[in-house]
């Protein structure tokens, strides 16, 4: 059974989406502090955290940052805000992935799918990577569209790479620039825009209407998961 | 501020002629004291009597008196008490030598006299001007405002000028005292010289510089023009001129850094209630989606009483999305003060309770103390506003106490209807209890993350005064915060 620890202030939103969690196999855990959310991790960790932001005792980012300091723990994070600037400081400082409130629960389920396999993913060695007709084979460099070989830019397939390494979770335009460019380059988002553009012209049926290569306004993009 | 003006002796010591005068004066009182010794003793050597003269002189007045009185005690001396009497000759060399002795004496006592005077007289005007300046200086870094800065300066700047005073800095210009006529014209802007300078009729100028910007003009006119002020007066005037113009660069600086301070917060306020509107609308909300998809995508494999569950869950967020909004509605109406309130009489108890039932499942686990008066208490007012107001005093009790701490609703019914709501929590600071009815005061939380918009008490006070009542907070010895609410009663009873 996979254990996951639930941290909102919220009893309603507790009460809301724990028979689902439940029922898809989670065995749930409720935190109503940041505190409690790291004495709980302490005592019996869990597989996954549902996080928000928003806390009576503690930001929210501080929770992250704490946990960070010892475990890798997949967390997502659960923020009503709509500032942009606190989901990309959640994501910098180790949270794998957000959902915006209010979220319908196919949409959190599917969310936290993905961060329990993108966290299987760093260390398995799976070398191919499916998602419709696109094929991403990592130990040949080959991506492949429906059997069609796609030629792409050293940069376009570090791009892509990065992505199916997260596939399903969002990755910031910060996270992407140190993938292609390197961690110290100083490149701007525009970069980030300008090459992904290049890359669903080569992947997307209609490059206008992307069903593959997703935006998130204002944080960063995310490769649609596995099938 | 009274006590630090500028106090300039006032012409305690005589000024130009009148110092000869008085030198005269004292050679003459000289004279008669001698006329009374020679008479009484018959003695002719009085040069002693006319020294003395001559040394009050230069004490007094200073070394021109001295020199001048010891001129004339010589000339009076040798005329008058010299042999030959009433002749300025003289026949033995005896008379000769004491007279060119005492000329010498006299003249030199007198003068160094005189300069000891003189250096004390500039020693004590330089303590007043360091005083005064110490002074306006102090008076001046406890303004604030720029307005403030050009009336002082101007009032001291009169003082020191023994005269009249103006500041101009491009808008109207102060005057002291008011009411006098400004200078017909004065240098602007930097065409002007910043050295003092003349303009019509006795009015002298000076450019308030700073950081060598030129904010406006400093003008002052002596009462009297009898003397021209001294190099020492004019000093001061200057010093002071400059020490006014930083204290209004300084004065500029804080009303704008107010001014910024002001519209940071403001924008701070609108911020903080833009974010708190939308977790607050949010918040219920996801519930509501995530019960209802829910429901939806796992129906079935539900059993009953999950799915009750879940569908309360729906409905109880649905009221509180209601009554969040329907806040958010009467603050707006309170603010713009279009809330009208058709009084009505009701029955408090009834309220009280429906208020209660919105928040039962969050009041689960809470033990709910109700103590009613006997016969129904009916009080005046608009019952679904009173509902609204309680709600607010209950959520907030919930928000803010342990969640297995106790709740006590408390009505009584006399000449007015009291509803007290007193919790078991931690209460407020004392010096916050008041504040706490204030919009976006949030609990001491207002650092931390603690959400809400901080708006439930202010709208409960706001309607509750909206229909003639009152809202107070209290923190009784027992602990916990209370809250009480009072109503007018109905005279009549329910029908």
């Amino acid at each position: 059974m996979i254990r996951l620890l639930l941290v909102d202030d919220e009893p309603q939103l507790v009460r809301a989406l724990r028979p689902a969690l439940n029922a898809e196999g989670y065995e749930v855990s409720a935190a109503e502090t940041g505190l409690d959310a790291i004495a709980q991790m302490a005592a019996e960790p869990s597989d996954v955290i549902l996080l928000d932001l928003g806390l009576p005792d503690m930001d929210g980012k501080e929770v992250i940052r704490r946990l960070r300091e010892w475990t890798e723990v997949p967390i997502l994070v659960l923020s009503a805000r709509d500032l942009e600037g606190e989901k990309i400081a959640a994501l910098d400082l180790g949270a794998d992935d957000f959902i915006n409130k209010p979220f319908g629960i196919g949409e959190l389920l599917a969310r936290v799918r993905a961060a329990l396999r993108g966290r299987e993913r760093r260390f398995a060695a799976s070398a191919v990577f499916r998602c419709d007709d696109l094929e991403i084979n990592f130990a040949t460099r080959r991506v492949t569209l429906d059997g069609m070989e796609i030629r792409l830019t050293p940069r376009e397939y570090d791009l892509i790479r990065t992505l199916a390494r997260h596939a399903g979770r969002v990755v910031t335009h910060k996270q992407l620039i140190a993938a292609v460019w390197g961690p110290a380059s100083d490149v701007e988002a525009q970069f980030v825009r300008v090459l992904v553009g290049q890359v669903r012209q080569k992947l997307e049926a209609d490059s206008a209407a992307p069903q593959l290569l997703l935006t998130e306004p204002g944080i960063g993009y995310r490769l649609r998961a596995e099938d | 501020m009274r006590s630090a003006r500028l106090n300039w002796p006032a012409l305690r010591d005589l000024e130009g002629w009148r110092r000869y005068a008085a030198a005269f004066g004292t050679v003459v009182v000289s004279t008669l004291v001698s006329e009374l010794l020679y008479r009484s003793l018959d003695t002719t050597r009085l040069s002693m009597v006319f020294l003395a003269g001559v040394v009050v002189a230069a004490v007094w007045l200073g070394s021109g008196p001295a020199y001048f009185a010891a001129l004339t005690a010589y000339g009076i001396y040798n005329f008058y008490l010299v042999d030959p009497r009433f002749t300025i000759q003289f026949v033995t060399a005896e008379d000769f030598i004491v007279l060119t002795v005492f000329l010498i004496v006299a003249m030199l006592t007198g003068g160094l006299a005189g300069r000891v005077r003189d250096a004390a007289r500039r020693a004590q005007s330089r303590a007043q001007a360091t005083n005064a300046l110490l002074a306006a200086s102090r008076e001046f870094t406890s303004l604030v405002s720029e307005q403030a800065v050009q009336e002082r300066l101007a009032a001291h700047l009169a003082t020191v000028a023994r005269g009249e005073a103006m500041i101009s800095t491009g808008g109207a210009a102060v005057l002291h005292p008011p009411g006098i006529t400004p200078p017909a014209q004065t240098p602007a802007g930097d065409a002007a010289p910043s050295e003092e300078a003349w303009v019509a009729a006795g009015w002298r100028t000076r450019l308030l510089r700073a950081d060598g910007e030129v904010l406006g003009v400093a003008a002052w006119r002596p009462a009297t023009t009898e003397s021209a002020p001294s190099d020492d007066q004019t000093q001061l005037v200057h010093v002071l001129v400059d020490l006014g113009a930083t204290a209004l660069v300084r004065a500029r600086l804080s009303e704008a850094q107010t001014e910024i301070e002001t519209l940071a917060r403001t924008e701070r306020l609108r911020n903080a209630l833009l974010s708190s509107i939308s977790h607050d609308l949010r918040t219920p909300l996801a519930s509501i989606l995530a019960s209802a998809t829910s429901l939806k995508d796992f129906g079935e494999r539900f059993d009953s009483a999950v799915r009750a569950d879940l569908l309360d869950t729906i409905q109880e967020e649905a009221e509180r999305m209601n009554r969040f909004i329907a806040n958010l509605l009467n603050m707006t109406k309170l603010e713009s003060g279009a809330l009208r309130v058709e009084p009505a009489p009701f029955d408090v108890a009834e309220v009280a309770d429906q208020a209660l039932a919105w928040l039962s499942s969050r009041l689960a686990g809470r033990k709910v103390t109700r103590r009613l008066p006997a016969r129904p208490a009916v009080a005046l007012g608009d019952s679904i506003l009173l509902e609204q107001a309680l709600s607010n005093v209950l959520e907030n009790a919930l928000r803010y106490t342990p969640e297995t701490t106790g709740l006590s609703v408390e009505i009584e019914a006399e000449h007015e209807v009291v509803i007290t709501i007193a919790d078991q929590g931690h209460g407020v600071p004392p010096q916050d209890l008041e504040r706490i009815f204030e919009k976006f005061y949030r609990g001491g939380a207002a650092e931390s993350l603690q959400q809400g918009a901080g708006l439930g008490l202010s709208i409960t006070r706001g309607l509750v005064e909206a229909m003639g009542g009152s809202a107070q907070a209290r923190l009784p010895q027992t602990g916990g915060l209370e809250v009480e609410i009072r109503l007018p009663a109905a005279t009549e009873a329910l029908t």
